[in-house]
Order: C-alpha cells, then sequence, then structure tokens
C-alpha cells in the first residue's frame, strides 16, 4: 500500500533499493547516480539513498560541539569497511591518532531488531498524534531481514573501536593541514587522489572518499587567506565532478565573515549543519530531549543530472546516540504549539548568544 | 557560575584530552574582567597550595601589570607568597615586551637601568615570536613541576597585547598547542571583547571550553536621562554586574548559566541572579496569540461559567439555550436586577454567556437539525 511507504521516498524510489551485489559499498540510485553510505543509516534515508559520487558535501560546526566529528567518523569507518580509500586532513599535528577513534561496526543483528521496539510502557491506547513517526517502523523490520556480511550501510558502534585490520590498508592518506602557509600542497594531494577514481562511462571500479576536517581552523597559517580557500573549494568540486569519489568538508562558520560564509555554502551540493542544545532551554518545547545530544540540519541535498529540486518533509533533526552507541537521527516533535507565529522559535532558541545568524528551526 | 569555572580548571584535564580553557571576555560597559580574572588566579592558587587541584604550579604571563603586582595582590589576598618559589613563576611581558630597554643599552644611550627586585621571574623580550613564547612558557612550567606526570596551569594576563603583535591564527596555534600539551592542565585568559573585531571573539571562543563574558546588569538602563537621581543609581549599577558563562560539556550539550557580581574596592563577589533578571526562562516560551496562563481572578470566572448545555445541578429544569430570550427569562431576570441592590455580590460574581444574535428574523434552529431533541 502506498500509504504504508514513507512519504521521503518518491515513486521513483523502487530503484534506490538496489545494491551492486559485486560492490557492496555502491548503490544505484534515480537519474542515473550512483551513491555511497555516509555511515548513518538514518542519514542515508533522508537524503535519498546516500551522498552522491561526485558531489562535496560541507558540513558546518557549530563552534561549541564536536557533533561534525560524529559525521565524519562514521563516513570514514563505513569507507574503510567497504575498503574505499580515503584521504583525511585535518589541522590537527597527528591525523593518524584520529583513526583510533573510528567506530566499528555494530556486530550482532538480535540487538538491532528488539531496539526499535522500545517504550514498553506505551502499552494500551497509544495516542498517535505525531503519527508520522511510526511509519519508519514498518520498513525497519523489512530491511532487517536482508541481512548479509557486506551491507551498503552499517550500523557503528561508537564505543568499539575499528579493528586493526580495517586500517592496516595502503590506500588510507592522512595529512596535516596546520602547518601550510597555502593550499597548494594539499591542493596536489586532492588531485593526485582522485586520479585513482576516474570517471568514464564504463564501469565503477571503485570510489573513493575525502574527510577535510575543520577546513578554515584558526590556527591553520591559510585561514585568513579567505579568496585562497574559496578558490581551492572552487576546484575541489570541480575535480570532484570528473571522479567517482565523495568529499565531506567541514567548517567553522562562525569564524568566517558573512559573506564568505554564504558563498562556502553555495560551493556545496550536500549541506548540513550540526548544532548544540543548550541545557534545559528547549526541554519545554521538544519530547525526547533527554536522549538529544545535538541538531542537524539539512539545508541542500544534491540534485545530481536532474532538475527536480529535492523537498524534505523535515529538514531539521535531532541527534541521539541509542545506548550511547549509535548514532540516529529522529525528526523533531514539537510540543503543540501555535505553528503561525514560526519565527518566535528562530529569536528564542538561537543557541550561541555571540552568533548574528537566526537560526530557524522548522518542523 | 564562578564556583563552576574554578572547579573547573582546578579539575583540569583528562588523559588524553585537550585541556579546559576559559576566555574571560569585558567590555567597555562593564569594564570588570580583570577582576574576574584575579578572582579566578587567587581561587586557583590557594586550590594549588592547599593541593587540591591536578595542577601542581601555576605560569602567569603578565602583560599588563608588573610581576611584583601580582605578588603583592596575592599575598593581600592571603595566599603565601614566601614560598611562591615553589608554586608559581611569572613570565615578565610587562618591563620589556619588545625589547627596547635592551637596545637602548646596547645603543649607549643608557648607562644603567634600574631594576626591580625580582622573585624568580623570568622576561620575555620578543613578545612577536609565538614559538619562543611557547617555549619560554613550557620551560617554565616544567621548571615549577619537573618533567613527569605533574601538570601545570597556564593564566595570561590578557591576550589583547599578544594581538597587537601577532595575528590571530599565530595566536590560537599558540593556545591549542598549549592546550594539548601533555603538562598543561588548564589554561585561562582575559579578553577586553571591544579592542577587535568581532572574528577574534569568535576564535578565541572557538578556542576555548569555557566562555565567561562580563556584562551590564540592566540592559534597559542605556536610554534613561541622565539627571541627579539617575546618575547615583548608575554609579551603583556600575559596580554591579552580570557574569554569563557558557559551558562547553563532553557531551556536545551547552550549559549556560548566569550570576550577579559586585566589586567592591577592587574585591569582586558573587551572588545568585535575581529573579528579575532571569530573561533566559522568559524567552524560552514561544510568542502566540493567545495567552496560555489564566490568572487567579480568570480561573475563578471559568469556573464560574454557566455552561449552554450542562446540567447545573441546582433543581431548575434544564433550558436549552437558543438564543432566544424567553417571556419566563425576562421575569426571572426582573425580578433578579430588582433585588439587585441587596444581592450585588451574588449577581456580580455569577458568571455569564451574553449572546446577541445578528438578526430577529433569523428563526432558531434554522439548520435542518433542531437541538430541541437533545436529551442531556
Amino acid at each position: 500500500m502506498a500509504t504504508s511507504k514513507s512519504r521521503t521516498s518518491s515513486f521513483s524510489c523502487n530503484l534506490t533499493a538496489v545494491p551492486l551485489s559485486n560492490m557492496p559499498g555502491l548503490k544505484y540510485g534515480a537519474n542515473g547516480t550512483v551513491f555511497i553510505s555516509s555511515g548513518i543509516p538514518d542519514l542515508d534515508k533522508i537524503l535519498g539513498g546516500g551522498f552522491a559520487l561526485g558531489s562535496l558535501v560541507m558540513v558546518m560546526e557549530d563552534a561549541e560541539a564536536p557533533h561534525h566529528m560524529l559525521l565524519l567518523r562514521n563516513f570514514m569507518s563505513q569507507g574503510l569497511v567497504h575498503k574505499q580509500p580515503l584521504l583525511y586532513a585535518s589541522p590537527s599535528k597527528d591525523p593518524k591518532g584520529f583513526l583510533g577513534t573510528l567506530p566499528s561496526p555494530r556486530s550482532c543483528k538480535v540487538d538491532k531488531d528488539k531496539s526499535r521496539d522500545d517504550d514498553p510502557e506505551q502499552e494500551g491506547l497509544r495516542i498517535a498524534w505525531q503519527y508520522k513517526k511510526y511509519f519508519g517502523e514498518h520498513q525497519q523490520t523489512v530491511d532487517n531481514t536482508r541481512g548479509g556480511k557486506h551491507e551498503y550501510c552499517n550500523d557503528f558502534d561508537l564505543r568499539k573501536p575499528l579493528e586493526r585490520h580495517f586500517l592496516s590498508g595502503q590506500h588510507i592518506d592522512c595529512v596535516s593541514i596546520l602547518h601550510n602557509s597555502d593550499l597548494v600542497a594539499l591542493h596536489d594531494r586532492c588531485a593526485t587522489f582522485f586520479t585513482q577514481f576516474p570517471r568514464n562511462d564504463g564501469s565503477i571500479a571503485s570510489a573513493g572518499r575525502i574527510a577535510i576536517q575543520s577546513f578554515c581552523a584558526p590556527q591553520c597559517e591559510y585561514s585568513n587567506l579567505e579568496w585562497d580557500m574559496l578558490s581551492f573549494i572552487r576546484s575541489l568540486r570541480s575535480m570532484i565532478r570528473s571522479s567517482n569519489a565523495v568529499a565531506v568538508v567541514t567548517f567553522p562558520p562562525s569564524l568566517l565573515l558573512p559573506s564568505v560564509s554564504k558563498r562556502w555554502q553555495h560551493m556545496a551540493d550536500t549541506l548540513l549543519s550540526v548544532r548544540a542544545i543548550p541545557d534545559k532551554e528547549l526541554a519545554n518545547l521538544l519530547t525526547g530531549y533527554q536522549d538529544m545530544v545535538g541538531l542537524l540540519n539539512v539545508h541542500k541535498v544534491a540534485c545530481v543530472n536532474t532538475q527536480v529540486p529535492v523537498i524534505l518533509d523535515a529538514t531539521t533533526f535531532s541527534i541521539k546516540l541509542q545506548k550511547r552507541r549509535f548514532l540516529v537521527l529522529e525528526c523533531l516533535n514539537q510540543a503543540p504549539i501555535d505553528g503561525a507565529s514560526g519565527n518566535s522559535y528562530g529569536t528564542s532558541a538561537s543557541c550561541s548568544s555571540s552568533s548574528k545568524t537566526r537560526t530557524h528551526l522548522d518542523f | 557560575m564562578a564556583e563552576s569555572i574554578c572547579r573547573a580548571l582546578r579539575d583540569g584535564a583528562l588523559e588524553g584530552e585537550h585541556a579546559p580553557a576559559l576566555t574571560i571576555r569585558d567590555s567597555l560597559a562593564s569594564p570588570f574582567g580583570f577582576d574576574v580574572f584575579t578572582h579566578v588566579l587567587t581561587q586557583l592558587s590557594s586550590n594549588i597550595l592547599a593541593g587540591k587541584s591536578q595542577s601542581g604550579g601555576l605560569v602567569l604571563v603578565a602583560f599588563t601589570r608588573s610581576p611584583s603586582f601580582y605578588m603583592r595582590l596575592l599575598k593581600m589576598r592571603g595566599i603565601d607568597v614566601a614560598s611562591s618559589r615553589k608554586w608559581i613563576q611569572i613570565l615578565d611581558c610587562y618591563t620589556d615586551p619588545l625589547g627596547w630597554k635592551d637596545r637602548l643599552v646596547d645603543s649607549g644611550n643608557i648607562t644603567s637601568l634600574s631594576k626591580e627586585a625580582s622573585t624568580g621571574e623570568s622576561s620575555c623580550k620578543n613578545i612577536k615570536d609565538m614559538a619562543k613564547l611557547f617555549t619560554s612558557i613550557i620551560e617554565l612550567g616544567k621548571g615549577l613541576v619537573g618533567q613527569g606526570k605533574v601538570r601545570f596551569c597556564v593564566a595570561i594576563d590578557t591576550v589583547d597585547e599578544i594581538l597587537r603583535h601577532a595575528s590571530i591564527s599565530s595566536v590560537s596555534r599558540l593556545i591549542s598547542n598549549l592546550r594539548s600539551n601533555d603538562q598543561v592542565s588548564s589554561i585561562f585568559w582575559l579578553l577586553h571583547s571591544d579592542l577587535h573585531e568581532d572574528r577574534v571573539a569568535a576564535v578565541l571562543g572557538y578556542m576555548s571550553s569555557i566562555v565567561a563574558s562580563i556584562e551590564r546588569l540592566n540592559q534597559s538602563a542605556n536610554g534613561q536621562i541622565c539627571n541627579s537621581e539617575n546618575l547615583s543609581l548608575l554609579e551603583r549599577n556600575y559596580w554591579n554586574g552580570k557574569l554569563h558563562v557558557r559551558f562547553k560539556r563532553r557531551n556536545g550539550r551547552v550549559r549556560v548559566m548566569q550570576e550577579e557580581f559586585h566589586v567592591e574596592q577592587s574585591v569582586i563577589s558573587f551572588t545568585t541572579l535575581s529573579p528579575g533578571d532571569e530573561l533566559i526562562n522568559r524567552s524560552l516560551m514561544p510568542k502566540v496569540q493567545f495567552s496560555l496562563q489564566l490568572s487567579e481572578k480568570e480561573q475563578n470566572d471559568r469556573a464560574k461559567v454557566v455552561l449552554p448545555f450542562e446540567h447545573q445541578g441546582n433543581g431548575k429544569p434544564i433550558k436549552i439555550y437558543d438564543g432566544r430570550r424567553s417571556l419566563e427569562d425576562s421575569q426571572d431576570e426582573a425580578t433578579s436586577v430588582s433585588t439587585g441592590a441587596l444581592e450585588t455580590v451574588d449577581n456580580s460574581s455569577k458568571g455569564e454567556i451574553i449572546y446577541l444574535r445578528d438578526s430577529d428574523d433569523e428563526r432558531p434552529d434554522s439548520d435542518e437539525d433542531p437541538d430541541d431533541d437533545l436529551d442531556i
């Protein structure tokens, strides 16, 4: 029945359920796009399959919370599990140390089925006035039965570090951008990385992942060269178009001038932002507040080979850690308040006192 | 708030984690940043001396006051400075930050310089060189606590002075190097935010785990006319202020706290914020077009409203109100009005629903479904 499917799937969604059998890390999508997983099952669903090959994903960090690291960790782990080559650049002195914090895929299937049936106290009459969040549950059980060792997207256990044998490949490259006085070296590094995955009309040999963390971090010497950074992003985007790779770049927009930050946001094919939750401030307005660690906003979703834009049901999601181990994204359930004055959330719920931008929580 | 800040700095860093960093920022509206800085410094010093803190020593990088000033200040606050060589080292960047005096002596213009009696301090002659500053701080710290596992704290008087001579990226590199150094337990500094562009404050906030802002207490007092009465009020209010703290917690949440402070002869004291100033909770309830709260009187009135279809339980036959005033009602009303003078209290407290029909031409129950057959 069409009504039992969640509304995020369009009528062309049947194609997105087809993974390539010989390459579990890739999935065919609509309009000839090929997706790789972001490492977070909920995010893949929201984005309609994952990150499209050849696209640039940018994540706007919040200066007050390290949630972008969660996204990066899952992204990098997923690539390593699927043996996709990885290039990681970070402003720390020893980027290789970060690899030690990558999570491992969830081991036991049994846990997965049980975890979705929580809320044991809700027996008897359940008033499902926020009925949309229950649609997804039906589909979860369908997906779980399709087991197999090589899944397109794994659930990552953030408490378990990735096993050594995943990290010992030749295909992991870590670069520190702390002491770079300009971006030429990083640009050349990325260019050589992309030569491994040229895009031609034939079959896809392998897909690559680039993760650049905190691109405009103030410790880096090049961080005051705004135009150089912008032109690096632009050339990264053009290089990635002609290759089978995905790049995820995180940056803190509060450290840039608003006009510069806007330009960077326009450069992205898929734009996400993570925000911290001030303690107790939003407790009255949101249900399930205690489990939330942060908020994720989806600003833009890549539409490749199509002129039809992707319009999502909801753009704000809460980041929760299930059992403090597994990253899940949930739609925000707001308390029933008059929604016409939607802007009141923007003014009262702005998280950072020093930020000038009005964040707009839209449900 | 000030307590929590001092506690966070005292507890220091966990293994494998960056050291906690505090930014104290103030502005001309409420320029008591230095008092907060000295308060934190005093608290941390007493914790170090009592052995309660993770760190065994403190390195103070002094830019705006001389080292002897700090010694006097600590002595006045009751900290034991006799043994200061064991637990505090002051890097003197105040006397000659750019090395001019040395150059004057070298060029022969001045024969000798008067030197203050030093108590175990060393000086920095070139604050433009961030790498040198970093190594001096680390060396001083190691001199205090040795090479082993014991850590030391770093306090930077103001970051403004460094920012005059070095770029924000080199200062942030210095801070991040200090934070990631294994032997640094915690680090804190003062910033006068109106001396710099917004970006500088944003960068320093990004690099720190606690941001304490000093603000004026009554923001609404800005537009007051200056006359003699207000002047004394303004002057009294000047010495009070609000300390607004944002903690970045390990689980990714931000804790926001506020506290009031009062400065009396350069000694600062903290009190909890009076409820009138708690703007945080007020702004949370979204603005809607109807009020969600009922006052006491409104609640009473609501309880007294006679609902049209409900059994009132007072023995009268049930009458379904259809908008027309029937003959009986008007008679009842007439009698009640006449006795109204005697029973004003009862009548006035009875709630009523007054329904004015649009026009009298309209027949009652003109829709297909007459209400008369309702048997309630």
